[in-house]
């Protein structure tokens, strides 16, 4: 029944990511807590979802290029974070989250080879659209825009559950045998959305953003180091 | 005979599918045909008019989904004046070829590169600092703002046609997109405060530490073009062999 969610709320986002709204509902910073509400860890999709956002923060399509799936690969990720922690019964811990990116990040990239195989899919649709309406159908022709959205569907409710359950054999069974590795992997964690920050500073390619992305960043932890030290 | 505001309405309402079959041949070609469709069906009674007109709108178009509400209102701004027998049938058209590729480049420069990633940013910091109320209200006002948007473009173009382009000019989103990069930047620098100061609350002060050099770490690698999904991969390792020597060290003493 799980999957089964995961399916539903991957193929969704799919679709909203291009097809019908673009409302940053696909984004991962509301994606992953979604897909966490929808399994019942809220709090693990939390976590998940800002990191995530900011390492695919230039995740865009400008014209005709294809960025990363950011949305595939969140769901699966989340899927794999909240599904694991729940099998170990820890919920959604630093090191189970580096372990679900470490397996399921890939998917992100594997989305966009499956965008671009739909994109050329869609091609048929439009000349089908040009057939009908060559037969005097016309209200026939633009509906093919609607079956534009089935194929997006499908592929991401196939692959975010299917990846997913690849990684929860695998994440529980790794933890469970290394115990010891969940520290190391929580300072893996550290490093990568340290990284997730600077991608999201690199994404928005302002002339003095650098700058502006350090001095903010040394100014925040310095506000918060004496105010922490003062208490 | 212009089209009825219900009828307007439904257009709008399909220019939210304007990419469900964006194709590498014709692009948003049949997503523009889809939305427009309602208007061609009013202004069109004639069955064979009406294709001829659908025809048209099959052609070519790509431009960003937001400010093509404007190239779609504009669209029927000037449908209602070729069916009127105003203008040629071809004007429709070269409307849309003149404003398709500025208004993609506002477009992408505005929402793609500038709004949506700030929201985008705020929805995180605000997810960090406060949880689940910050994420749901950053959302609500992007949608507020960039639904007003899209419709207030959609308007612009049905009301006045090739002046669109005036309207978007009053609007300076180049310069809204400046300023909005420079304040993203600045909320990814405070999201990197934030999380160290988490690490150091989980791990110790070594971990604040270790998220300050990696962002640091990954402006240089991502400055020099080193792919992503790599790069945060060599990130985790490199965090997982510093945890394992601060795990050695530790158990040393």
């Amino acid at each position: 029944m799980d999957y089964l969610v995961v399916a539903v709320v991957a193929g969704l986002a799919a679709v909203e990511r291009k097809g019908f709204l673009q409302a940053m509902l696909s984004r991962p910073v509301a994606l992953a807590p979604i897909v966490g509400l929808a399994l019942g860890d809220l709090r693990g999709g939390l976590l998940l979802g800002p990191p995530l956002e900011l390492l695919w923060l230039g995740a865009v399509n400008m014209g005709a290029s294809l960025p990363p799936n950011e949305a595939l690969g969140t769901a699966a990720i989340a899927a794999a974070a909240v599904l694991s922690g729940q099998a170990l019964g820890t919920g959604v811990t630093p090191a189970v989250a580096a372990l679900a990116i470490l397996l399921a990040g890939m998917l992100a990239t594997l989305g966009r080879t499956t965008d671009r195989a739909i994109e050329e899919w869609n091609v048929r649709l439009a000349a089908r659209a040009e057939l009908l309406l060559d037969r005097g159908s016309p209200a026939a022709a633009v509906r093919e825009n609607l079956y534009g959205m089935v194929l997006p569907f499908a592929v991401s409710a196939l692959l975010a559950p299917a990846v997913a359950a690849v990684a929860v054999q695998i994440i529980p069974a790794v933890l469970r045998e290394f115990p010891t590795l969940n520290s190391p992997l929580g300072w893996g964690w550290t490093a990568l959305v340290g990284l997730a920050a600077a991608a999201g500073a690199r994404a928005f390619r302002s002339a003095r953003g650098i700058g502006l992305f350090a001095g903010a960043a040394a100014a925040t932890f310095a506000a918060g180091w004496l105010v922490g030290g003062s208490r | 005979m212009s089209v009825p505001p219900v009828t307007l309405r439904r257009v709008f309402w399909r220019c939210l599918f304007l990419q469900a079959a964006w194709n590498r041949r014709g692009m948003q070609n049949l997503g523009f045909a889809y939305a427009i469709d309602p208007a061609l069906r009013r202004l069109y009674a004639d069955p064979g008019k009406r294709s001829e007109a659908l025809r048209r709108h099959l052609a070519t178009f790509n431009c960003h989904p937001y400010t093509a509400a404007a190239i779609v209102g504009g669209a029927i701004h000037h449908e209602e004046r070729v069916a009127a027998g105003e203008e040629p049938a071809g004007a429709p058209l070269a409307y849309k070829q003149v404003l398709q590729g500025p208004l993609a480049a506002v477009g992408d420069g505005f929402f793609w590169a500038g709004l949506r990633p700030f929201f985008g940013v705020l929805a995180a910091v605000g997810t960090l600092l406060l949880g689940w109320p910050a994420l749901v209200a950053s959302l609500l006002v992007y949608n507020a703002l960039h639904f007003w948007l899209r419709w207030t473009f959609f308007r612009a173009g049905y009301r006045t046609g090739d002046e669109v382009v005036v309207r978007f000019a009053a609007l300076s989103l180049p310069s809204w997109a400046s300023r909005l990069r420079d304040g993203g930047a600045v909320l990814c620098g405070v999201a990197a405060g934030v999380m160290a100061l988490a690490a150091v609350g989980r791990l110790g002060p070594g971990a604040g530490a270790l998220v300050l050099l990696a962002a640091a770490a990954g402006i240089v690698a991502l400055g020099l073009r080193a792919r992503l999904l790599p790069t945060a991969y060599a990130a985790l390792g490199l965090g997982t062999v510093v945890g394992v020597m601060a795990q050695v060290f530790r158990g040393g003493k």
